[in-house]
């Protein structure tokens, strides 16, 4: 489709670290397509961050963003404010990213309390400090990859993206004990998977 | 003679109160009963312990997953999203 958008009536980055989301958003629901471009700008990357990990390939990801913020485009609008832009639209693109896992075949892994604590299906690494970091990440991504997808975003939300308890639990829309109960069985299941690969460390 | 022997129903009490809430412990989220609880049973019990320190040690290494460097192309995300938004207006 060829585009029929008129060209930016501001300089791209007119906008930078002077003007609100919220100054921006009321641009946008008033038709301003260039203020939604500075919010998209301001939001991408980290959103695209977050789907990354909820769906499986990069490519998805990237369709899951573009397809969030279209969405959001369309319903701006109707944005009232009562959550932050970013929250509001992390739950759009949570809740993408959540149907089209949903549209795929087979079934999802559930993961017993047993299963949590078994010991490290893999051996630990070698001793150097570098590899062994490299092989941590590597286990931590597969076993965030394997969580099922109920567990897996606040995960992502919550210790990877670094979002407070009560964002995380606004974006998916659920009240903050529930939030936290799922964070830590995540957590309780990414322990159990990664365990060989942990430093020794000091007391807590 | 060690302390789960003498009051094994209150220190299974105690050890599950620590299982279920040691992400709230990490996350300094109890109040000062909770965490006095937690750190109290702890310093008995070897295994939960142990689950607070490897807890510990998983998170930290979750945050340094999301403070890594992104993957290549990452910096195209807002030009595609801009791009397609252009593309169906």
């Amino acid at each position: 489709m060829t585009s029929t958008l008129a060209p930016p009536r501001v300089r791209q980055d007119a906008y930078v670290g002077v003007i609100e989301d919220q100054e921006l958003v009321a641009g946008a629901q008033a038709g301003d397509e260039a203020a939604f471009e500075e919010l998209v700008r301001r939001h991408a990357d980290r959103l695209h961050a977050v789907v990354r990990r909820l769906v499986d390939t990069r490519h998805e990801a990237e369709d899951v963003t573009q397809e969030a913020f279209l969405r959001a485009w369309r319903a701006i609008g109707r944005f009232k404010g009562d959550a932050t832009f970013s929250t509001w639209l992390y739950r759009i693109g949570v809740n993408e990213a959540h149907r089209r896992r949903e549209r795929r075949p087979g079934p999802q892994r559930e993961t017993s309390l047993e299963e949590q604590l078994v010991e490290p299906r893999e051996p630990r690494p070698g001793p150097a400090l570098v590899a062994q970091q490299r092989a941590l990440h590597a286990a931590l991504e597969r076993a965030i990859a394997e969580l099922r997808p109920d567990l897996r975003t606040p995960l992502v939300l919550r210790d990877i993206q670094g979002l407070t308890t009560a964002q995380a639990a606004a974006v998916m829309e659920l009240g903050e004990a529930a939030f936290k109960s799922r964070l830590h069985r995540a957590r309780l299941t990414v322990r159990a998977a990664v365990a060989g690969y942990l430093p020794e460390a000091p007391d807590v | 003679m060690h302390p789960m022997l003498r009051h094994p129903l209150r220190f299974g009490r105690e050890h599950r109160f620590t299982f279920e809430h040691a992400s709230q412990y990490l996350d300094d989220d109890l109040d000062e009963a909770g965490r006095e609880r937690v750190e109290h049973h702890a310093r008995l019990c070897p295994k939960c312990h142990e689950l607070l320190a490897a807890l510990h040690r998983t998170i930290s290494a979750l945050r340094e997953l999301g403070t890594g460097p992104g993957e290549p192309g990452d910096s195209d995300v807002a030009d595609g999203v801009i791009a397609r938004l252009r593309a169906g207006r």
